[in-house]
């Protein structure tokens, strides 16, 4: 066997699984959402070659209503089976903020980054931040599908307060997304890109980075 | 408002007996209440108000609401950038031909062939006050409002001018008018358009006990409000009295507006297409006028339902995981 490039799993199949389920119907949300503001006929998006259909509601309502069942579906499963298997090591944790800045400080100046466990504090935090906003999209768009099956009409302060929350919340999703990737333009955490294909990391690069991560006690 | 409003409970009831009664889901009843407002509009009796410049319910109107009209800051009646166009009806407030912000009723007049006659038909043309109203539900900033009472209203004070109403409207009610709203006050930013206007079926009046202004005014009597039941059931009565039509019942999933004519509806909408300039912006009484959100609406349960189905897998597989496990550890202490 050779030693070098021993692995480790980082995610597993149900993670990988569910994270791209909320990656690639989160883009497509987003495009769809945006498409149900009227902006992109204003903005001339239709002009674009081989986007002439973006314009119209009843397309981007269908991809946003199925890519928002893949994303519901995704997220109560993703709660769910952390919840059941007792994994809590995205949550955030105290101290994770100052943990943050001594982190980013350490990148910027090369110096020796503070050990970490299977996930930055910064990506905690992260994960709190777009988890929040994720449930906060999901909740008032259950409230919108609700409404939309035509069986009731909810108070109309009610929906609007909803409606005004679900697009507020989408410039904070889309940055929270931006950020997400921005953070892959930092050397430091490139081998952790693929591991979101393959499932596994270097077991070297572990030791190193990770060295309170403790991936021996759970498979 | 003087109808009681029903509880989310007898809601669901009322909408399970409805879908029972008809034998489908039938939206139309499901999500306003009998008690809700709805009117009747007579082509019968509209005589279209021959002796007058402008027809009574339309004068009437314009007065009830012209305080409600906006007056445009001129700064701001410029194009909406990077179009080339903005919608200013400021110095067009007298047109009464068509719906615009500062009119929010008209009378169709049109003639159609009857038996190798032709009949003067008048139609007053507003909001229908649609029951699962698509510029309502898709309204991306809540300004647009559907009242259990019936009604359907924008707040001009949330509304963007974005004019999403007006796309998913089939009969383009909603009307827009620059240079007002809260859009202004984004400026220079590019983003909106103005404030969109229509009839809210004098929401206000009826709040007081009284009935709409264009009903009040009418010389012929040819328009009512009343209960969704009361109407529905006078509708049909002068149905079969004229051996007649009745329009609005079933469209868009139910509306609350139903005019009744004796003359077919589809005569009607011939004669409103061929007299149009641009037949594709002509005010229709076509059969199926479009309704986004009836038309998704089975997207729009798979999407409710699916975050249950996500949690209940999730529970299943981590089941079947974990007595797999069992079974291998029983297995393991075998060997
Ligand atoms: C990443 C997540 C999401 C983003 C960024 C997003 C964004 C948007 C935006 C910008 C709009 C147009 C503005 C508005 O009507 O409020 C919109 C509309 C809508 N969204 Fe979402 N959304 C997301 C998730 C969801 C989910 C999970 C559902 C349902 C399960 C949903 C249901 C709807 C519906 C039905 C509309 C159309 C307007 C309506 O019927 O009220 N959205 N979304
Ligand atoms: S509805 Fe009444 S007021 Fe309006 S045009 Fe017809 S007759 Fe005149
Ligand atoms: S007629 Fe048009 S504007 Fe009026 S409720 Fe129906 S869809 Fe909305
Ligand atoms: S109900 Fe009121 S707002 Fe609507 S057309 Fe009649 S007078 Fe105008």
């Amino acid at each position: 066997m050779m030693k070098t490039t021993e692995k480790i799993l980082r995610h597993s199949n149900t993670v990988r699984i569910i994270h791209w389920s909320v990656a690639i119907s989160g883009m497509l949300l987003l495009f769809s959402g945006i498409g149900q503001m009227p902006m992109y006929k204003r903005y001339n998006v239709v002009l674009l070659p081989g986007l002439y259909w973006v314009s119209d509601y009843n397309i981007t309502l269908v991809i946003h209503l199925i890519a928002g069942a893949v994303f519901g579906a995704a997220i109560l499963y993703h709660i769910v089976y952390h919840l059941m298997q007792k994994e809590f090591s995205a949550m955030p944790r105290s101290g994770d903020v100052s943990e943050s800045i001594i982190i980013i400080k350490a990148m910027l100046t090369g110096k020796e980054e503070p050990p970490h466990g299977k996930f930055l504090a910064e990506q905690r935090l992260a994960y709190a931040a777009m988890g929040l906003t994720s449930l906060v999209l999901l909740l008032t768009g259950l409230i919108k599908v609700y409404k939309n099956t035509g069986i009731v009409i909810l108070q109309p302060e009610f929906m609007t307060a909803t409606t005004l929350i679900h697009t507020i919340a989408t410039p904070i999703f889309l940055f929270l997304f931006v950020a997400h990737l921005g953070a892959f333009v930092i050397k430091e955490n490139w081998p952790l890109f693929p591991t979101m294909f393959s499932g596994y990391v270097n077991k070297k690069y572990a030791d190193h980075r990770h060295p309170l991560w403790n991936y021996k006690e759970k498979k | 408002m003087k109808i009681k409003r029903r509880t989310f409970l007898q809601g669901m009831v009322a909408a399970g007996t409805a879908a029972a009664l008809t034998n489908k889901v039938d939206r139309a009843t499901a999500d306003v209440s009998d008690s809700s407002y709805a009117t009747l509009i007579d082509l019968t009796k509209c005589d279209g108000c021959p002796d007058q410049d402008t027809p009574a319910c339309v004068m009437a109107c314009r007065a009830e609401n012209e305080h409600k009209y906006p007056e445009p800051d001129p700064a701001m009646l410029k194009p909406y950038w990077p179009q080339t166009k903005f919608e200013d009806w400021s110095n067009k407030r007298d047109v009464t031909n068509r719906l615009t912000p500062y009119n929010w009723i008209f009378v169709q007049k049109v003639n159609v062939e009857v038996d190798g006659e032709m009949v003067e038909t008048n139609i007053p043309r507003r909001c229908m006050h649609c029951d699962n109203p698509p510029c309502v539900k898709l309204c991306p900033f809540g300004a647009n409002v559907k009242m259990k009472e019936g009604p359907v209203y924008i707040n001009p004070d949330i509304c963007f001018g974005g004019a999403k109403c007006r796309d998913v409207c089939p009969w383009s009610v909603p009307q827009r008018q620059a240079g007002v709203g809260i859009y202004t006050k984004l400026d220079p930013i590019p983003a909106g358009g103005g404030v969109m206007y229509q009839c809210d079926m004098c929401k206000d009046r009826l709040a007081e006990g009284k009935v709409p202004a264009c009903i009040e005014e009418c010389p012929q009597e040819a328009m009512v409000i009343g209960t969704r039941s009361e109407i529905f059931a006078k509708a049909e009565e002068l149905r079969q009295q004229y051996n007649g039509y009745i329009y609005g019942d079933k469209q868009m999933g139910g509306t609350g507006t139903l005019y009744v004519s004796q003359i077919p509806f589809e005569k009607i909408d011939e004669a409103i297409v061929s007299k149009a300039d641009d037949p594709e912006k002509a005010m229709r009484v076509h059969d199926t006028p479009y309704n986004v959100i009836d038309n998704t609406s089975h997207w729009s349960s798979a999407a409710l339902l699916a975050p249950v189905a996500g949690a209940i897998g999730a529970f299943a597989a981590t089941v079947a995981v974990k007595k797999r496990n069992k079974q291998e550890d029983a297995h393991d202490e075998n060997n």
